[in-house]
C-alpha cells in the first residue's frame, strides 16, 4: 500500500458528512411545498362589523400607493423556473394596463382618473420568495394593493400579513377554497373558477353520463392538489362513484411516470387531474403511453393551448373548465371584446401569443381590477376592498358571454360562472361542451370544511 | 401480484435510473482520477443542457446538438479542471470540496444570465413509440436511454483497459507521484478525466429533460442528489458500482411510488433508507474497494 493511499483512507468521512449535509439541504429545499399552517390568530386587526371589510384598527395610510394621479401596485408570480409559463399571466394584465393608460386615460375613480403602475416580482412559484416580494411590496415600494398574486401555498403564506396590513390581495391568480375563510377578508381570489367547483362539474357530469364510473386520482401534494381529491371525494359520498386509485407528484419536479403507471393498472374509466402546468400535459403524454384510455378532466389552470401542445395527441378529449372566451375559437372571433384583446396584445404585448389561454387571463383580471377600482366610491384601500367583495360584473374583459361574476357577505367566491370545454388536437383548442353553468353561491356549500377554514 | 404492473414499474425505475447512473458514472469517474467529489458536476450538466437546448433551438437536430454539445463540454470540462481545480491542487480536499460548490453557484448562475430564466423546451432524442410486447408496454425513450448507458459503460471500459490513455489515467489515479516520475504527463491526464466527466453529464442532462416536460435551472438537482445517492451506494470509485446502484435507486423509488402507499411523496425515504444500511454494513459501498492501512 503506497504512502498516497494510506493518506486517502481518511478521505471519505470528511467527504461523507459534506455529502449527506448536502443531501439533507437539498432535500428540505426541495419539499418546501407542504402545508402552510394557517393556525395563527391572523385577524387580530379585523373584524366584520358595519360593512364586509372594517379598516378600524389598520396600520399606515388608507391612501398609501396613490400619488398625484398614479395608482401602484404589486405582483408576485414565477417568472423564472419550472413555472415561468405563467409569466404570461403578467404580459396579459401588462398589456391591459398599458392600454388603459394610454387609450383610456386610466382608470376613473370618484370623479378622478389615475393611471396604474404595476410592480412585479419573481418568486420562482416559491412561497418563501413571495413573502419576501410582498414585504417589500408593501413596506418598500408601498403599493396600494396587491394584485393577481401567483399560487395557492403562496397567497397562504401571505394572507396574515396583508390582513394585518389590511393591503388588499386583489383577485388572487388560485382557485383555493381557502379564500372563503371569513378571517380573511382582505384576500379575494380571481375569475378563476374554485377548485371544489371543478371537482363538482366533473362529478355532475358523470352522475349523468357515467355514474357507477371508477374514478383515479393524480394531483399535486400541496394544497391545490387536495382541493380537487378532498371536495371529490367528499361528493361521491352516496353515489355509485369509488376511487380506483389516488397518486399524487412533487409539484417541484413535474414528473408523474411511476404515478401515471401506478393508476392505469387500475384501468379506471376516468382520471381526475388535480395538477398544474407542465404536469399536465407530462401525465397526458404518461397516460398515453401507458395505454390506459380514460376520460380524463384536468385543472381549469391547464386550459391552455400552449400546454395542450406539448402533449400533442394525448391532449385530445381531454375536459376541463373555463369562463373566459379562448383566443382564436371561430366561436368568439366576432367578439367586439375579442377583437379589442387581440389588437391590443399585438400592439402592446408584441412578444405573448395572444392565442395562450395564459395571456388571455391576464388580459381579462387586468380589466376586472379596472372594472373594480372604478366602481370604488373612493380610493381607499378599504373602501376598494369593500367593492370587490360585493361586485357583481359581465363583459369585463374576455369573460364569456352570459357569465356574471358575483361575490356578497354571504358568498366570497367569484367564478362561480363557467362552461366545460374539450380539447381538440385537431382543432388545436379547447372546444365548448353545453351551455354556461350557474354554481354561484354553491362554492361553500360543497367543500369540505377544513379546505376553507384552516 | 400484478406481473405487468410490477415490470412496468421496473422498466420506469430503469429509465430514471439510467439518467442517475450516468451522472453518478461522471462522479465516479473525477472521484477516481482526482480524489474530489465534484458537487458542481449537475450544474455542469446543466449548463452543457442549455447549450444542447440552444443548438436545437437554432435548428439543428436533437442527435446533433446532443453530440456538439457532449464535445464543447468535454473541452468545457477540461477547462474547469485547468483554471478552477488545479490551483488548489496542493491545498486540503477540504478546499476543493468548496471550489466545487463554488462553481456549483457560478455555474447555476451563469446558466441563467445566459440563457434566461424562463423554462424551455427540449424535444427527445427518441421516437415516442411504444412497444407492446405480451401487454407488457415498453416506450422507445426507455430503450433509448439504457442503450446509451450501456454505451457508455462499454465505451469507458474500453478506454480505461484497452487504450494507452486509458493506462495514463488509471496510473494517475493511483500514484501521480510516481506516474509523474515515469513521464505520464498528469495534468493532462487530469484535464482529459474531467473533460470526460462533463461529456457524461452532457449525454445525463439530454437524456432528462424531456421525461419532466422543461428545462430550468434546477433541472439538474434533484437528479445530483440522486446520483451523489448512487455513487455512495456503489462505492464512490467504482464505475460498475455507479451503474448498478443508479438503476437500484431508480427502481426503489418507482416501486415505493406503486407498492407503499404511506411513502406516498416522499418515496425518497426508501432508496436513502437502503443507502444507510449499505453504508452501515459496508461503508465502502456495494463495490468500493476497501482501503487497508498497513500499521
Amino acid at each position: 500500500m503506497s504512502n498516497t493511499r494510506t493518506r486517502g483512507q481518511h478521505r471519505p468521512i470528511p467527504f461523507l458528512t459534506v455529502l449527506v449535509t448536502t443531501i439533507a439541504l437539498v432535500a428540505a429545499s426541495c419539499s418546501g411545498g407542504g402545508r402552510s399552517s394557517s393556525s395563527s390568530p391572523g385577524s387580530g386587526s379585523t373584524s366584520t362589523k358595519g360593512g364586509i371589510v372594517d379598516a378600524s384598527n389598520c396600520p399606515g395610510s388608507e391612501t398609501e400607493g396613490v400619488s398625484g394621479t398614479t395608482i401602484k401596485l404589486g405582483t408576485s408570480l414565477p417568472q423564472s423556473g419550472l413555472y415561468s409559463a405563467f409569466t404570461e399571466i403578467l404580459k396579459g394584465e401588462s398589456a391591459y394596463f398599458s392600454y388603459l393608460n394610454q387609450e383610456l386615460g386610466g382608470v376613473e375613480v370618484d370623479g378622478k382618473k389615475y393611471t396604474i403602475d404595476l410592480v412585479a416580482k419573481d418568486d420562482a412559484y416559491q412561497a418563501d420568495r413571495t413573502v419576501a416580494n410582498v414585504t417589500a411590496l408593501v413596506n418598500d415600494d408601498k403599493v396600494f394593493a396587491l394584485f393577481n398574486v401567483v399560487g395557492t401555498k403562496n397567497n397562504l403564506a401571505i394572507r396574515d400579513f396583508v390582513n394585518r396590513q389590511c393591503v388588499p390581495n386583489l383577485f388572487a391568480a388560485t382557485g383555493s377554497p381557502a379564500w372563503g375563510d371569513v378571517k380573511y377578508p382582505w384576500v379575494l381570489g380571481s375569475e378563476l373558477v374554485p377548485y371544489p367547483l371543478e371537482a363538482k362539474a366533473l362529478f355532475d357530469y358523470l352522475e349523468k353520463n357515467s355514474p357507477s364510473a371508477k374514478v383515479a386520482i393524480l394531483r399535486a401534494s400541496d394544497d391545490f392538489g387536495r382541493a380537487y381529491s378532498e371536495t371529490f371525494r367528499s361528493l361521491i359520498k352516496g353515489s355509485k362513484i369509488t376511487i380506483a386509485k389516488e397518486e399524487t407528484y412533487n409539484p417541484e419536479q413535474s414528473d408523474t411516470k411511476s404515478q401515471v403507471t401506478s393508476l392505469a393498472a387500475t384501468n379506471a374509466d376516468v382520471l381526475l387531474l388535480g395538477a398544474t402546468l407542465l404536469a399536465c400535459p407530462d401525465a397526458l403524454q404518461n397516460v398515453k403511453a401507458s395505454g390506459w384510455k380514460p376520460m380524463t378532466y384536468m385543472s381549469g389552470t391547464c386550459t391552455s393551448k400552449t400546454l395542450m401542445a406539448l402533449a400533442g395527441d394525448a391532449a385530445d378529449g381531454v375536459m376541463s373548465v373555463t369562463d373566459i372566451m379562448e383566443p382564436g375559437l371561430a366561436a368568439w372571433a366576432d367578439e367586439p371584446a375579442m377583437k379589442l384583446y387581440l389588437d391590443k396584445i399585438a400592439k402592446y404585448a408584441p412578444d405573448a401569443d395572444a392565442e395562450n389561454g395564459i395571456v388571455a387571463y391576464g388580459w381579462t383580471t387586468g380589466a376586472l381590477l379596472a372594472e373594480t377600482l372604478h366602481r370604488s366610491p373612493s380610493l381607499t384601500r378599504q373602501a376598494v376592498m369593500e367593492t370587490a367583495r360585493t361586485l357583481k360584473a359581465s363583459d369585463v374583459g374576455l369573460l364569456m358571454p352570459g357569465v356574471t361574476l358575483s361575490v356578497s357577505a354571504k358568498d366570497w367566491f367569484l367564478g362561480e360562472m363557467f362552461s366545460l370545454a374539450q380539447y381538440r388536437t385537431a382543432l388545436g383548442h379547447f372546444e365548448l361542451v353545453g351551455s354556461v353553468l350557474d354554481f354561484s353561491g354553491h362554492t361553500a356549500k360543497i367543500t369540505p370544511p377544513d379546505l376553507i377554514g384552516g | 401480484m400484478d406481473l405487468n404492473l410490477f415490470f412496468s414499474q421496473l422498466l420506469n425505475g430503469l429509465s430514471s435510473g439510467a439518467i442517475y447512473a450516468s451522472l453518478a458514472l461522471a462522479i465516479v469517474l473525477i472521484f477516481r482520477t482526482t480524489g474530489i467529489l465534484n458537487f458542481a458536476q449537475g450544474e455542469m450538466a446543466l449548463f452543457s443542457t442549455y447549450v444542447t437546448w440552444w443548438l436545437a433551438d437554432q435548428g439543428l437536430s436533437i442527435g446533433l446538438a446532443i453530440a456538439i454539445s457532449v464535445a464543447v463540454s468535454f473541452v468545457g470540462g477540461a477547462v474547469i479542471e485547468r483554471v478552477v481545480i488545479r490551483p488548489f491542487e496542493k491545498a486540503s480536499p477540504l478546499v476543493i470540496v468548496i471550489a466545487t460548490l463554488g462553481l456549483f453557484l457560478a455555474l447555476n448562475s451563469l446558466t441563467q444570465v445566459v440563457f434566461g430564466t424562463d423554462a424551455k423546451q427540449l424535444g427527445s432524442a427518441f421516437p415516442d413509440t411504444v412497444w407492446d410486447v405480451w401487454g407488457l408496454r415498453i416506450e422507445a425513450q426507455t430503450i433509448g436511454i439504457l442503450v446509451v448507458l450501456g454505451l457508455e459503460c462499454v465505451a469507458l471500459w474500453v478506454l480505461f483497459q484497452r487504450t494507452r490513455i486509458g493506462l495514463a489515467l488509471r496510473a494517475v489515479a493511483d500514484n501521480p507521484e510516481a506516474s509523474r516520475l515515469l513521464g505520464v504527463r498528469v495534468g493532462t491526464m487530469l484535464m482529459f478525466g474531467w473533460g470526460l466527466s462533463a461529456a457524461l453529464g452532457s449525454l445525463a442532462g439530454a437524456m432528462v429533460v424531456p421525461t419532466t416536460q422543461a428545462l430550468t435551472a434546477s433541472s439538474l438537482q434533484s437528479v445530483l442528489v440522486f446520483a451523489f445517492a448512487a455513487a455512495a451506494l456503489g462505492g464512490f470509485d467504482s464505475p460498475l458500482g455507479a451503474v448498478v446502484a443508479g438503476l437500484i435507486v431508480g427502481i426503489a423509488r418507482a416501486l415505493t411510488i406503486q407498492y407503499i402507499e404511506p411513502l406516498n411523496n416522499i418515496e425518497l425515504v426508501v432508496p436513502f433508507a437502503i443507502i444507510l444500511v449499505v453504508l452501515l454494513v459496508k461503508p465502502a459501498g456495494l463495490f468500493g474497494s476497501t482501503q487497508v492501512e498497513r500499521v
